[in-house]
C-alpha cells in the first residue's frame, strides 16, 4: 500500500499544448505532404518556443487506406515532419486508429518514459479509382462473417438503426435531424469537408445507401491528417499559458461482429470507455461542455448521446429532434465541428482531429459563430468498426 | 403434379429417391435461380432424405461440389477405392433438376407445376457474372478471405455447428473455449430464426466479393436472426432477391452459393422467409 501511494503521489499530469490539422475533404496533397502540413500547424500552434527535436515518441494513426506506403508510413511520416530520429510506430485500431494513438501518446507521458509526445493520424482516401475504394469497404469488421454475408459498414449501421426504430420510439426523421445540425455545424468550420447546411426535406430525401440510411445520413470519404502534441505537467506551462489537461481517459474493446453482442441498440465499448474516463475525470456527463463523437453514420451519433449519458437510454433519438447537442441550445453541444458527417472523416486522422476541434474549443480559438460559449470542458469519444474498438478522453481547462 | 416447396425448391419424394427442381424457368427449361447451382439442389434433395432414411455415404457426379455437401449434409463421400458400391447417389440432369436415390432405383422425374419465368436478360447477366467469377484468375478485392480461412469455419458456417459454453449456445464457436475445453463443439443448431433487423445494401456500396452481381440484383439484403437455439447470425437472404422482410418473422436457413473467387464457389447458409 504505501509503494501504491508513492506511486500515486508521482504521478503525472499530461497536457495537450498544440494541435493542428489539415482541411479534410479532397485534400491536393499525399500522405506525406499532409502529415507535414497537420504537424506544422501543430507545431506552431505552441505559444512558447518549440521544436520538432523536442519530440521523444509519436504514434500515428492510419488504415493505410490510399494508395501509398503500406509498411513502416510512420517512419515515412516523421522523416517528412522534420522529427528525424524519433521513436515512431504506427497505431492501427480501424477509425479509432488515431483515438488509440492519444491513449498511447497519453500513457507514454503518464508512466514517466517520456515529458514531449506527439500523436496523430492519417489517412488518404481519394486517391483510389472506385474499383480500388471497393477493396476497403467492410474490412474491419468481422470480415469471414459479416462480409461474406453482404454488409459493409453502411448495412452494419442500417440493421442498428432499424433495430432502434423498432425498440423506441424514434423514426428517421431524428436521424434527419442529426444530419441537419452536423451540416450546420460543419458549414462554420473552415477546416470541414462539407461546408455547406442541408434542409431537413432535402436530407430526409437522400438516396438509399443501406435501407433506411440515406446519403445524408453517411459521412463523407474524406482526406486529411491532425496532429496534437501532448506535454507533461512539469513542461506543460514552458509551452502555453492556457494547456488543455488530459482529465480522463478511457478505453476498451467488444465483439468485433454485430450479431455476437447481446444488444446492438448501444455499444457496450463506448459506456465501459467513457464510464473510466468520467471516473477518472471526476466529472458527470451533464458537466461536459462540448463532445466530439463519432457519428460515421447518424445513427451513431443517436447511440453515442445515449451511450455517453447525454441522453438516457431510448431517448437519443428525442435529443436529436428536440436539438439538444445544436451549438449552446442544450447543455452539452454535440459535435460542434461538423462531427464525421461534415466535418468528415480521414479514417485515421479522426480521433485526433476530434482532439484539434476540443483543443481549439477550449482555448476559444474557432470561428466564433461556433464557439461554445464558456467551455469549460470537452469530451472526445472515437470508435473503431461498428464499436468493436472505442477510447473517450475528457479533457478541461483546468488541471 | 404441383410438388411440394422444401427450402426454396420444388420437392418430390418417393420411397427410393427425393428429386429437387429449381422452381424457375426461362422458356420452359428448369434453370437456376440466381444463388443456386446442382450442388446446392442436391444439398437440399439429401437434407430431406435425411429426415427419412439413414445415409452413410453417397457418390456424386461430376459438376457436384463433393466436400462442400459432405461438410454440408455431415454424409461421406463415396470413396473409390472402397470395396463397395455407395448405396446412395446424386444424380444430374441437363436441367436445374437433381435426383437424390438409391443407387440403380428406378427414378422418374416428374412433371412439376410450379413455374417461374424469369428474364432473359436478367438470367444471361447472372450467369454472365457467375462465369466471371468463376475463372480461376478471378480474386474479388477486399479482405480476402482465403481459402484455408474459409475452409476452418466451414462445417460451423454449412452445418450451422455452434458450441454449448455451460448453458449458453454460441455460435460461430469461440477458439478460447476449444483450447480451454469450456466449450462442446458439435451441437448442430436448428436452421430457423426470427428477423431482428435487416437491410438492403445499395449495389455501390456492396462488398467487393458481390460487385459483379450487386448491379443485376439491384443491391444485396442481409438479415440479422436471432437463431432459434439462441445465437444471433447474419444472412444474406436467399436468391439475392430483395426480399420483402418484416421484423419478427420467421425464416428458415438453406443452402445456397455466396459467392466465388480463384475458380472455388463459397457456399454458405441464406435467410429464407417461412410461408407456411
Amino acid at each position: 500500500m504505501k509503494c501504491l501511494v508513492l506511486v500515486q503521489e508521482h504521478m503525472v499530469d499530461v497536457a495537450v499544448v498544440g494541435a493542428g490539422q489539415t482541411k479534410y475533404g479532397n485534400h491536393p496533397l499525399g500522405l506525406k505532404g499532409m502529415w507535414a502540413e497537420a504537424a506544422a500547424k501543430a507545431f506552431a500552434s505552441v505559444d512558447g518556443d518549440f521544436v520538432a527535436d523536442l519530440v521523444e515518441e509519436a504514434y500515428i494513426g492510419s488504415l493505410a487506406f490510399g494508395g501509398s506506403q503500406l509498411g513502416n508510413t510512420a517512419a515515412l511520416l516523421t522523416e517528412h515532419s522534420g522529427m528525424d530520429g524519433v521513436a515512431v510506430r504506427r497505431v492501427e485500431n480501424a477509425c479509432a486508429s488515431s483515438g488509440f494513438a492519444f491513449r498511447d501518446a497519453w500513457m507514454a507521458i503518464k508512466s514517466g518514459q517520456a515529458d514531449v509526445v506527439v500523436a496523430g493520424g492519417i489517412e488518404k482516401m481519394n486517391d483510389l479509382t472506385p474499383e480500388r475504394k471497393r477493396y476497403w469497404l467492410g474490412v474491419s469488421g468481422d470480415t469471414e462473417w459479416e462480409r461474406l454475408a453482404g454488409l459493409t459498414f453502411p448495412g452494419t449501421y442500417a440493421l442498428m438503426a432499424r433495430r432502434y426504430f423498432h425498440e423506441f420510439d424514434s423514426t428517421h426523421d431524428d436521424l434527419v435531424h442529426v444530419s441537419v445540425k452536423n451540416h450546420l455545424h460543419g458549414s462554420k468550420n473552415a477546416d470541414a469537408h462539407i461546408q455547406k447546411e442541408v434542409s431537413f426535406e432535402k436530407a430526409a430525401g437522400g438516396f438509399m445507401v443501406a435501407d433506411p440510411l440515406t446519403l445524408y445520413d453517411c459521412c463523407p470519404t474524406s482526406d486529411g491528417a491532425s496532429c496534437v502534441v501532448l506535454a507533461a505537467d512539469h513542461l506543460a506551462h514552458k509551452f502555453t499559458d492556457t494547456p488543455v489537461w488530459v482529465k480522463g481517459a478511457g478505453a476498451a474493446s467488444d465483439n468485433l461482429a454485430l450479431h455476437d453482442r447481446p444488444s446492438i441498440t448501444q455499444l457496450k465499448a463506448t459506456q465501459v470507455a467513457s464510464s473510466k474516463a468520467y471516473a477518472m475525470a471526476g466529472l458527470e456527463p451533464r458537466q461536459i461542455d462540448v463532445a466530439e463523437v463519432h457519428d460515421c453514420f447518424t445513427i451513431a451519433e443517436v447511440l453515442a448521446t445515449e451511450d455517453l449519458g447525454f441522453a438516457q437510454r431510448g431517448e437519443g433519438g428525442r435529443f436529436a429532434r428536440e436539438g439538444e447537442g445544436r451549438i449552446n441550445e442544450g447543455t452539452t453541444t454535440v459535435n460542434s465541428s461538423g462531427g464525421l458527417k461534415s466535418k468528415g472523416h480521414p479514417l485515421g486522422a479522426t480521433g485526433t482531429g476530434q482532439v484539434v476541434e476540443v483543443f481549439k474549443q477550449l482555448r476559444g480559438q474557432v470561428e466564433p459563430n461556433r464557439q461554445v460559449r464558456d467551455a469549460e470542458t470537452a469530451l472526445t469519444h472515437n470508435v473503431g468498426g461498428s464499436g468493436a474498438t472505442c477510447s473517450v478522453h475528457v479533457f478541461g481547462r483546468h488541471r | 403434379m404441383p410438388g411440394e416447396i422444401w427450402m426454396g425448391y420444388l420437392l418430390h419424394h418417393e420411397p427410393s429417391f427425393t428429386v429437387v427442381q429449381s422452381p424457375f424457368t426461362l422458356n420452359g427449361e428448369r434453370v437456376f435461380g440466381a444463388d443456386s447451382d446442382a450442388t446446392t439442389l442436391a444439398v437440399a434433395a439429401l437434407l430431406h432424405r435425411l429426415d427419412h432414411d439413414e445415409v452413410s455415404m453417397i457418390s456424386v457426379p461430376e459438376g457436384i461440389d463433393g466436400p462442400s455437401l459432405s461438410v454440408a449434409t455431415g454424409v461421406a463421400l463415396y470413396d473409390h477405392e472402397a470395396e463397395q458400391e455407395a448405396p446412395w447417389e446424386v444424380l444430374m440432369s441437363d436441367e436445374a433438376i437433381v435426383v437424390v436415390s438409391k443407387r440403380d432405383a428406378p427414378v422418374e422425374v416428374p412433371m412439376l407445376e410450379v413455374a417461374i419465368e424469369v428474364e432473359a436478360e436478367f438470367h444471361a447477366a447472372i450467369e454472365q457474372a457467375w462465369d466471371h467469377e468463376l475463372s480461376k484468375g478471378h480474386v474479388s478485392q477486399g479482405a480476402y478471405v482465403s481459402r484455408a480461412q474459409y475452409d476452418e469455419a466451414a462445417t460451423p458456417r454449412l452445418q450451422l455447428h455452434g458450441q454449448l459454453n455451460g448453458q449458453t449456445v454460441v455460435w460461430p464457436p469461440r477458439f478460447s473455449h476449444v483450447v480451454d475445453g469450456s466449450g462442446s463443439s458439435n451441437m448442430r443448431l436448428q436452421r430457423r430464426g426470427k428477423v431482428l433487423t435487416w437491410t438492403t445494401l445499395s449495389a455501390a456500396g456492396a462488398p467487393s466479393e458481390f460487385s459483379l452481381r450487386a448491379p443485376v440484383l439491384g443491391g444485396v439484403s442481409t438479415v440479422l436472426l436471432q437463431l432459434d437455439d439462441g445465437p444471433n447470425g447474419v444472412f444474406l437472404t436467399v436468391d439475392d432477391e430483395e426480399a420483402i422482410l418484416e421484423m419478427e418473422a420467421p425464416m428458415e436457413l438453406v443452402f445456397r452459393r455466396l459467392y466465388a473467387q480463384e475458380g472455388f464457389v463459397r457456399y454458405g447458409l441464406k435467410a429464407r422467409a417461412i410461408h407456411d
